[in-house]
C-alpha cells in the first residue's frame, strides 16, 4: 500500500534547502504533513523496513541518503538489521 | 529527410558519481573505457539530435501522475536537480522542439499515447552517461521519459514497438537531420529494497545474449526473469526502445561489468543498424 503523504514527504526532501530543515527541525516539517502516527513514529524511529512497506523503493533510499543515513546502513536496517 | 544513425545504451547510477572514488582501479578503467568508446562512437556518427531514453527518478514525476512515457518537447530542458551532480558542465540541454513534435504527432497517429512536456529536468538518467562519454559538442537532447521505477510499467513488447515508431518518425521527418538513440540504464541492480546491492551477473550475460536472439525469446526471459532480479533491471526497457528503433539485429558489446561500489551490472552496447 502506498501512503501518499509519506512519499510526498521523501519526493518534497530532494530539494536541498527542505533536507537541511528537517534535518535541523524533523517535528516542525513533519506537522505540515496529514501523516499517520505510526508513521510519523517510524520516521523519528528510522524503522526502515516499517516504512520500506509504505513507499516507492527509490524514494525510500533518497529519504534515508537525504537524512545523512550510509548506504551499508541503510541496507542492513532494510533487511531488518 | 531525417536518418538514424546510431543507437547506443549505457547504465547509468548515483554512486558512479558520488563513489567514484572507491571503485577499483580496474574497473575504474573499465567503466571510463566503455564510457568513452561510446563517446567516440556517437561523435563518429555526427548525430545533430540524440533521442535520449531514460526512467525519471522522481525529478520531473510524482504520485499525482506518471505518465508512462513522456517526450521532452521544448527547446531547452534543465540540467540534473541532484545536488551531486552540480559538477556536470550543463545546466541547460537545447532540445529540438521541432523534431520532438513531430515524434510526438507521429506517435499519436499511430495509436500510441505520450504524455509531452515542454521543460524536462533531466536527472543523473540522462546526463551520467552524457558527462561520462565527454563529447566535445553535445548534440540537441530529445529527451524520452520511460517508467520503470513506479508500476505499473509500460509493456516489454510495447516498448520495442517505441523503438520502431521512433525510427518510423525519424524516417518521415522532413529536414536532413542526423538522429541517435541512447538508452540509459540497467543491467541488473536493486535499489530501495531488500536485495539492494545485489548484481545478477548470469541474468545480465543471459539479456545479452537474447539481444542477439529473437524479439520473442529476449521478451519471453524477460517476462519471466525480471520480478526476480532487481527493481533497477526494470530499466531495460530503454534497452529495448533503441533495440526495436535499430531493427532488432544486435548490438555490440562495448563491454559489461558488474561493479559492487556502484551497485550496477554496467553494460555498454552499440547497435548494429
Amino acid at each position: 500500500m502506498t501512503d501518499y503523504w509519506l512519499s510526498r514527504l521523501f519526493f518534497d526532501l530532494q530539494n536541498p534547502a527542505a533536507a537541511a530543515q528537517y534535518r535541523t527541525d524533523r517535528e516542525q516539517v513533519l506537522s505540515k504533513y496529514p501523516l499517520e502516527e505510526p508513521v510519523k513514529q517510524a520516521l523519528l524511529a528510522g524503522d526502515v523496513p516499517y516504512l520500506a512497506k509504505l513507499t516507492n523503493p527509490y524514494l525510500l533510499r533518497y529519504y534515508f541518503f537525504s537524512v545523512g543515513m550510509k548506504d551499508d546502513e541503510f541496507m542492513r536496517r532494510l533487511n531488518g538489521g | 529527410m531525417a536518418s538514424l544513425v546510431g543507437a547506443y545504451a549505457a547504465s547509468h547510477g548515483p554512486l558512479i558519481v558520488r563513489e567514484w572514488h572507491a571503485v577499483p582501479e580496474n574497473q575504474k578503467i573499465r567503466l571510463k573505457n566503455a564510457f568513452l568508446e561510446l563517446g567516440r562512437r556517437l561523435s563518429t556518427a555526427r548525430p545533430d539530435v540524440l533521442i535520449a531514453v531514460s526512467p525519471d527518478h522522481w525529478s520531473n514525476f510524482f504520485l499525482d501522475n506518471i505518465p508512462a512515457v513522456c517526450l521532452g518537447i521544448g527547446e531547452i530542458n534543465e540540467g540534473p536537480p541532484e545536488p551531486w551532480m552540480k559538477d556536470f558542465p550543463h545546466k541547460e540541454i537545447h532540445g529540438h522542439a521541432g523534431f520532438a513534435l513531430h515524434l510526438a504527432k507521429t506517435a499519436l497517429q499511430e495509436g500510441f499515447e505520450p504524455s509531452v512536456s515542454h521543460r524536462l529536468k533531466l536527472d543523473h538518467g540522462v546526463c551520467i552517461p552524457l558527462w561520462r562519454m565527454v563529447l566535445e559538442r553535445l548534440p540537441r537532447i530529445v529527451p524520452i521519459l520511460l517508467n520503470s521505477i513506479e508500476p505499473p510499467l509500460p509493456s516489454l513488447s510495447r516498448c520495442l514497438e517505441w523503438g520502431r515508431l521512433l525510427k518510423k518518425a525519424t524516417d518521415s521527418y522532413s529536414e536532413p537531420l542526423r538522429v541517435a538513440i541512447l538508452a540509459t540504464g540497467g543491467l541488473s541492480h536493486s535499489i530501495g529494497e531488500p536485495t539492494m546491492g545485489a548484481i545478477y551477473e548470469d541474468f545480465d550475460k543471459e539479456t545479452i545474449r537474447l539481444f542477439g536472439s529473437s524479439e520473442k525469446d529476449l521478451v519471453h526471459f524477460l517476462e519471466e526473469e525480471l520480478p526476480s532480479h532487481g527493481n533497477g533491471s526494470e530499466e531495460v526497457r530503454n534497452w529495448l526502445v533503441a533495440h526495436g528503433a535499430a531493427g532488432s539485429r544486435g548490438f555490440e558489446l562495448i563491454d559489461y561489468l558488474p561493479v559492487p561500489k556502484v551497485i550496477v551490472g554496467c553494460g555498454f552496447a552499440a547497435w548494429r543498424l
